[in-house]
C-alpha cells in the first residue's frame, strides 16, 4: 500500500566501522536513544539499531550495523559490509593511531561495498578538544582527497551525530533520485520494501548448513 | 450519446434500469472509464420488491456506441453492506464528483461529472441503499443477478470471484484496454487504509511515492508481531506505529495547541417562501467587528410543491446572494459549503484568512417530514475542522403546531441520530455528537404551552420571564428530554413568530397563531461564550423574525513548532521502544578457552545463553563469508539454532573432537584450534564467540614421510620441526631415517607377536580408554617396547593410524591407477614401483604382515 503517514518508504542499511574504542557504539546509541553511554563495553559482534528519519518528506528506516572494532574480528566483520548503503567510518580525534588506520578501513569499505555506498568520515570525541591528536584540517583534507563526507562529532554531547546520520541518508536519497543508485541491484543497501536483515548477509550462499536443523 | 438504450440492451427481461452514469474508475494513479448502472428487479418478480444492484461495465470506446461496446466487469448487489458516499473533501465545485462505492471488501472510487445525471444516479443509489436498510425479513438473495455475475467472471478471465473482490487486477478482454493495476483495495479488518484516494486526512503528510506503486497490490499487513519490529519483515508495526503515534499525539494535544478566540455569527430565519427583497445587513452586519465565521440557516426557503418534489429552487441562489451582499463589509469571506434540503438551507462562510485551516468539510441532510423521510422538515448540517477543533453546524426545521410537541422531540432525536458525516475513507463516519463544538439552530417550532396568561400582551410588553416558563423548548430541555448538555442564552427578545407579513403585528389571520419563540440557537461545547442573542424585527418580509447570536469560541490552534517537537518526541520514544524490542541475549562468555585437546579425545564446553530482552529470540550460528560451515570441522555445536522466550536460558554444548579428518591439518599447522563463531539473533544483533585452545600433536595424523625422520619419541620433537617435516619441502631431514615409521612398527609388531592367533582381530572393536594409553605410549616412547591394552585396541589403533595419515599409503594421486591395475600382476608391480619410497616400504611391510596374518588364520 502506499506509504501511510508514519510508515516508511525505504530501508537504508548502514555500517559503522573503525578501530576499537573510537566510539562507534556510542554514536549509534546517541543516534537511536539520544543518550550517551558512559561505560560502553567493547562490542563483541555486531550490534543492531534502527531509527526512522525523514528525508525530503520521505520516511526512511535506518538499519544500522555497528561492528566490533577489534582487529581479531576484522575478518568476520568484513562479512557485514555487503549491501550497506552507507558506511560511517569513525576515528578518535584524540588517538592518532585510529586516524592512521583509516586508509585500511577505507580500503575495506571500498572493496566490500558497492561503488555508490556513501562513506561518511566521523572524527569522534570532538568534546575532548584539549586532548586532540588529529587536526580538523588534516582529516578534512583526507576526506576531500578520498571523496568522503566529513564531520567532527561527539557521541558524548551529541554534537553533529544527528547530522552525520542524516547527511548520509540525504546523500543516499539523492543518489536514488538522480538514478545513480540502482535500487534493483542486490547490493544497493536500499530497500523500499521491508525485508529481513542479517539472515544471509554473511554469505553469498543463502542456503546455510542446516541439515540437522530441528526447528 | 445516450447511454440508456445500450445499457438497457444488456439487461435481462424483467430487470429495469433505474439510472446510469459514465464515470472514471480511479485506480491508484490511473483513471479508466466505466459505465455504472443501477438496475432493479421488476416489482412483479419479487414479493417484497426493491432488490437492486449496480452493474459496472467496461467499455471499449467512449462514448459508447452500442451495447456491444459494453462488458460487465462487476456486479454489486445493493445490500446492507453497500455504501455509496460522495467524497466531499474537494472544495472546488468545478471538479468532478468523487463517489466512493464500497461493498464489503470491495472499494471503488469513481469520478463522475458534475451533472444532473450524476446527481440522479447517486440519489437513486442512496435511496436504494436506504430501502434495503429499512427492509424487514431475511436479506435478499439476489439470485436474479447470477447471469450478470457469470458474464462478469467470464470477462474477467477466470476471476470468478468477482463478488468477493480479491484485489486482483481486472483485465478486460480487449487488448486496447489499459490493464487496471489494482481495482480494489482490500479493506483490512482494522488497518486504516490510505490507499486510493488522493483526498486524505490533510493532517497526515502523505508521501505520494510512485516508487511504491509496484507494491500496491499487496494487502496491508495485519497483526503486529513485536518480534519482527527490527527485522523489517512483514509484521513490522506499521499499523501499530501509526495508531500509537496518533494516540500519543492526542494525549499531548494540550502541549502543542493554543486556544484562539474565533467569533461565530449564527443566524436563523424562516423566510416563509419569500424572496430576499430587502437587504440582510440589518441581520448579518449589525455588529462592530466582523465575525470569523458565518453560519446562516434558512427555513421555508421555497414553499413550492415542485421544490418539495425535485429539490430544485431558484431561491437558493437568490438567498445566497442576499447573504453574500448582507454580510459584514469589513472582512472578506469565502463560502465553505452550502447545503440545502428542500426549504432548509445552511450557508457557512469564513473569513478568507481562515480558509486554509478549514478541513474535512462534510455535509449531511436528514428529512423528517412526510413519512419521516421527506425534506419539508428535518435538518441540514455541515461539519468541519477549524484548526484542531471539530465543529458541527445544524440548521433544523421541526414539526409545526402547538400540539405536535412530541413530533418536534422526535425530529430532534432523528436529526441527532441520523445525521452522519463521511469525511474521508480513513476515519469512521461522524455523528453530530462527535464534535467539539455544535451549533444547533433553526425553526424549532416549539411553542408557548397553553396557559392562562395573555401571551400577546406579555410578549408585546417585554415581560418574557413568565412566558418563558411555558416555553416548550425550555421545558423539554429542563426535563432533559431534548438538547441534553446543550446551552441556550437568555432570551431577551420578543417571540419571533408569528407576525403579519411586512409588519410587526402579531398574526391577525384566521389561524390567529399565538406568538412563540420558534427560532432558536443552541450550542454545545466548552470554551464557547455567547455574546449576544437577539432577533431582528426590522426584517419584516416573513411571518418570522430572523434571530442571530454571536459567539466567541475557543478554537484549538496547533503551534507547528511545538507540534513538531512533540511529534519528534513521540517518534523518538517509539524508535527507542523499537530498539528495546530488539532481541537481546546475554551469553555467559564470549571467550571459550579449551583445555589442551588430544587426538580422538573429545572435550565439551558449555555456553549459557539467556534471553534478557523483551521479545522471543531465535538464535542461530551462522556462516562467515566464504566459509562453508558455521564452525570448524573439529567443533560441533548443539543446538546450533534454538528459540528462547524472554527470561529463558539455554545451554549450548560445544564439543571439540580432533579425529582422523582434522588431525593432519592441525599437525601441519594448516589449522589451529581457533574459531570465531557468529551467534546471530534473528532480527537483531550478532555476537562473536571466540573459541581457542592448544592441540597436543600426535603421531596420529602425521605423515609417513615426517615420521620416518623422527628418531626420538614424537612428543620430544619440537613443534617447529614437526611443522617443517610436514611441509612439502622440509629443511631438516634426519641422516638416518627409519625405513618405516617406528610407531607403525610398534603397532604391527605387537600384533604380530601377540595376535596372530586371535580370532576376530580387526573386527572386534577396541576400547577408547586403551587407545588413549596406546596413543600416549606411541607419542611419548614405548617403555620396554610393550604396548598397553588389548590386541583389539592395538588393532584399532593401527587402523586409526592409517586412516589419519594425511596421505594414505597408496597416495590419493595413484588411487585410480592402482584400482585399474588390480587384475594385472605386472601393472600392480609398476604402480608399487611408483610409490614414494617410504610409502612403498610401509606398503610392503603391511602386506607382509597381512600375508602372515592370513596364513595363520587359515592354519587356525
Amino acid at each position: 500500500m502506499s506509504a501511510g503517514p508514519y510508515n516508511y518508504s525505504y530501508i537504508f542499511k548502514y555500517i559503522i566501522i573503525g578501530d576499537m574504542g573510537v566510539g562507534k557504539s556510542c554514536l549509534l546509541h546517541q543516534f537511536t536513544e539520544k543518550k550517551f553511554m558512559a561505560d560502553c563495553p567493547h562490542t563483541i559482534g555486531v550490534e543492531f539499531g534502527t531509527r526512522i528519519i525523514e528525508v525530503a518528506g520521505q520516511k526512511i528506516k535506518l538499519q544500522i550495523w555497528d561492528t566490533a572494532g577489534q582487529e581479531r574480528f576484522r575478518a568476520v566483520t568484513r562479512s557485514y559490509y555487503r549491501g550497506a548503503a552507507g558506511a560511517l567510518m569513525v576515528y578518535d580525534i584524540t588517538r592518532r593511531s585510529t586516524y592512521n588506520h583509516l586508509s585500511s578501513w577505507l580500503t575495506d569499505a571500498r572493496n566490500l561495498t558497492n561503488p555508490n555506498t556513501v562513506i561518511f568520515l566521523i572524527g569522534n570525541k570532538a568534546d575532548l578538544d584539549a586532548q586532540r591528536d588529529v587536526t580538523y584540517e588534516e582529516a578534512k583534507q583526507f576526506a576531500e582527497e578520498n571523496g568522503l563526507m566529513f564531520v567532527e562529532a561527539s557521541a558524548k554531547t551529541g554534537e553533529n551525530v544527528e547530522e552525520a546520520f542524516l547527511e548520509t541518508a540525504k546523500k543516499i536519497y539523492q543518489n536514488i533520485q538522480d538514478g545513480s543508485l540502482d535500487l534493483n541491484a542486490a547490493e544497493s543497501g536500499v530497500q523500499h520494501k521491508p525485508t529481513q536483515p542479517g539472515r544471509t548477509n554473511l554469505n553469498n550462499d543463502s542456503q546455510q548448513n542446516r541439515d540437522n536443523c530441528s526447528c | 450519446m445516450e447511454l440508456t438504450p445500450h445499457v438497457q440492451e444488456k439487461l435481462h427481461s424483467g430487470h429495469k434500469l433505474t439510472a446510469v452514469v459514465e464515470a472514471g474508475l480511479v485506480q491508484d494513479f490511473v483513471k479508466t472509464t466505466r459505465v455504472v448502472a443501477l438496475i432493479e428487479l421488476g416489482a412483479h418478480e419479487t414479493k417484497q420488491g426493491g432488490e437492486q444492484a449496480l452493474l459496472i461495465f467496461q467499455t471499449v470506446r467512449v462514448p459508447v456506441h452500442s451495447a456491444i461496446d459494453l462488458s460487465i466487469e462487476r456486479v454489486l448487489p445493493i445490500d446492507s453492506a453497500l455504501r455509496c458516499e460522495i467524497d466531499t473533501s474537494s472544495t472546488d465545485v468545478h471538479t468532478d464528483v468523487l463517489v466512493n462505492i464500497t461493498s464489503g471488501k470491495i472499494r471503488l472510487l469513481f469520478e463522475m461529472p458534475f451533472s444532473q445525471r450524476t446527481n440522479t444516479f447517486v440519489s437513486e443509489v442512496l435511496r436504494a441503499a436506504e430501502v434495503i436498510s429499512k427492509r424487514r425479513g431475511p436479506p435478499p438473495e439476489f439470485a436474479w443477478l447470477s447471469p450478470y455475475q457469470a458474464s462478469a467472471s467470464s470477462s474477467n478471465q477466470g476471476n470468478t470471484n468477482s463478488l468477493s473482490g480479491q484485489g486482483t487486477p481486472v483485465n478486460g478482454q480487449e487488448t486496447a484496454y489499459p490493464p487496471a493495476t489494482a481495482t480494489l483495495v482490500d479493506l483490512g479488518d482494522d488497518v486504516p487504509n490510505a490507499a486510493n484516494s488522493p483526498y486524505l486526512d490533510p493532517s497526515s503528510d502523505i508521501t505520494d511515492n510512485n516508487i511504491l506503486q509496484g507494491e500496491t497490490e499487496r494487502s496491508p499487513e495485519l497483526g503486529v508481531n513485536r518480534h519482527g519490529i527490527a527485522t523489517g519483515i512483514s509484521p513490522t508495526p506499521i499499523a501499530a506505529r501509526e495508531s500509537h503515534i496518533r494516540h500519543q499525539m492526542a494525549l499531548r494535544e494540550d502541549s502543542y495547541t493554543d486556544i484562539h478566540d474565533f467569533v461565530f455569527f449564527i443566524g436563523t430565519w424562516n423566510v416563509n417562501g419569500r424572496s430576499p427583497i430587502v437587504g440582510l445587513a440589518d441581520w448579518l452586519a449589525v455588529d462592530e467587528d466582523p465575525p470569523d465565521v458565518y453560519c446562516v440557516g434558512f427555513q421555508e426557503l421555497d414553499l413550492n410543491t415542485e421544490t418539495f418534489l425535485f429539490n430544485n429552487t431558484p431561491k437558493e441562489h437568490e438567498w445566497l446572494n442576499a447573504v453574500l451582499n448582507g454580510i459584514h463589509p469589513k472582512a472578506r469571506y469565502q463560502k465553505v459549503r452550502l447545503v440545502r434540503l428542500v426549504g432548509m438551507m445552511l450557508i457557512v462562510l469564513v473569513q478568507e484568512k481562515h480558509l486554509a485551516y478549514i478541513r474535512n468539510v462534510a455535509v449531511d441532510t436528514v428529512g423528517t417530514g412526510i413519512m419521516n423521510k421527506l425534506g419539508n422538515k428535518g435538518g441540514v448540517s455541515v461539519r468541519l475542522d477549524l484548526h484542531s477543533t471539530s465543529i458541527c453546524i445544524v440548521n433544523a426545521h421541526m414539526a409545526a403546531h402547538m400540539d405536535e410537541l412530541e413530533r418536534r422531540n422526535e425530529d430532534h432525536d432523528c436529526i441527532l441520530q441520523r445525521t452522519c458525516f463521511h469525511t474521508n475513507i480513513n476515519s469512521p463516519p461522524k455523528t453530530i455528537k462527535d464534535h467539539d463544538h455544535i451549533y444547533f439552530f433553526g425553526d424549532m417550532n416549539y411553542r408557548i404551552n397553553h396557559c392562562d396568561l395573555n401571551v400577546r400582551e406579555l410578549a408585546s410588553s417585554g415581560q418574557f420571564k413568565q412566558l418563558l416558563e411555558f416555553d416548550q423548548l425550555q421545558q423539554q430541555k429542563n426535563i432533559k428530554r431534548i438538547f441534553h448538555k446543550f446551552h441556550e442564552g437568555a432570551i431577551t427578545f420578543k417571540p419571533t413568530f408569528k407576525y403579519d407579513v411586512d409588519s410587526d403585528e402579531w398574526d391577525s389571520s384566521e389561524k390567529n397563531r399565538e406568538p412563540a419563540w420558534c427560532d432558536r440557537i443552541l450550542w454545545y461545547g466548552d470554551s464557547i461564550k455567547q455574546k449576544v442573542y437577539r432577533s431582528h424585527p426590522s426584517l419584516k418580509i416573513s411571518d418570522h423574525k430572523p434571530v442571530s447570536a454571536v459567539f466567541v469560541a475557543g478554537i484549538k490552534v496547533i503551534d507547528t513548532r511545538r507540534y513538531r517537537r512533540n511529534y519528534e518526541e513521540v517518534m523518538k520514544k517509539l524508535d527507542r521502544l523499537e530498539n528495546e524490542f530488539l532481541p537481546q541475549v546475554t551469553v555467559i562468555t564470549t571467550e571459550i578457552i579449551l583445555e589442551p585437546v588430544k587426538f580422538l579425545q573429545s572435550q565439551t564446553k558449555s555456553l549459557t545463553i539467556a534471553n534478557t530482552g523483551q521479545v522471543p529470540v531465535q538464535y542461530e550460528f551462522i556462516k562467515k563469508l566464504n566459509d562453508s560451515s558455521y564452525c570448524k570441522p573439529w567443533l560441533r555445536i548443539t543446538p546450533y539454532s534454538h528459540f528462547l522466550m524472554p527470561g529463558e536460558k539455554c545451554d549450548i554444548n560445544l564439543e571439540v573432537l580432533v579425529d582422523k579428518r582434522t588431525a593432519a591439518h592441525l599437525n601441519s599447522g594448516h589449522d589451529k584450534l581457533y574459531d570465531i563463531l557468529v551467534l546471530h539473533l534473528d532480527g537483531g544483533k550478532d555476537i562473536f564467540i571466540t573459541i581457542t585452545g592448544d592441540y597436543e600433536r600426535s603421531c596420529f595424523g602425521s605423515s609417513i614421510n615426517a615420521l620416518v625422520h623422527m628418531n626420538k619419541p614424537f612428543r620430544e620433537v619440537p613443534i617447529a620441526r614437526l611443522i617443517d617435516l610436514e611441509s612439502s619441502q622440509p629443511k631438516e631431514l634426519s641422516d638416518l631415517p627409519y625405513a618405516i615409521p617406528k610407531e607403525l612398527w610398534y603397532l604391527v609388531d605387537h600384533l604380530h607377536s601377540h595376535a596372530l592367533q586371535v580370532e576376530g582381530l580387526f573386527t572386534i572393536s577396541g576400547r577408547i580408554k586403551e587407545f588413549i594409553d596406546i596413543r600416549n605410549c606411541l607419542d611419548e616412547g614405548v617403555p620396554n617396547d610393550l604396548l598397553p591394552g588389548s590386541v583389539h585396541s592395538v588393532a584399532e589403533a593401527l587402523l586409526f593410524f592409517l586412516e589419519a595419515l594425511p596421505d594414505s599409503v597408496i597416495p590419493v594421486a595413484l588411487y585410480k591407477e592402482a584400482i585399474d591395475a588390480t587384475p594385472n600382476f605386472s601393472l600392480c608391480k609398476e604402480v608399487i614401483a611408483k610409490l614414494p619410497v617410504y610409502h612403498r616400504n610401509v606398503f610392503t611391510y603391511l602386506m607382509a604382515f597381512l600375508k602372515e596374518l592370513l596364513k595363520q588364520s587359515e592354519g587356525g
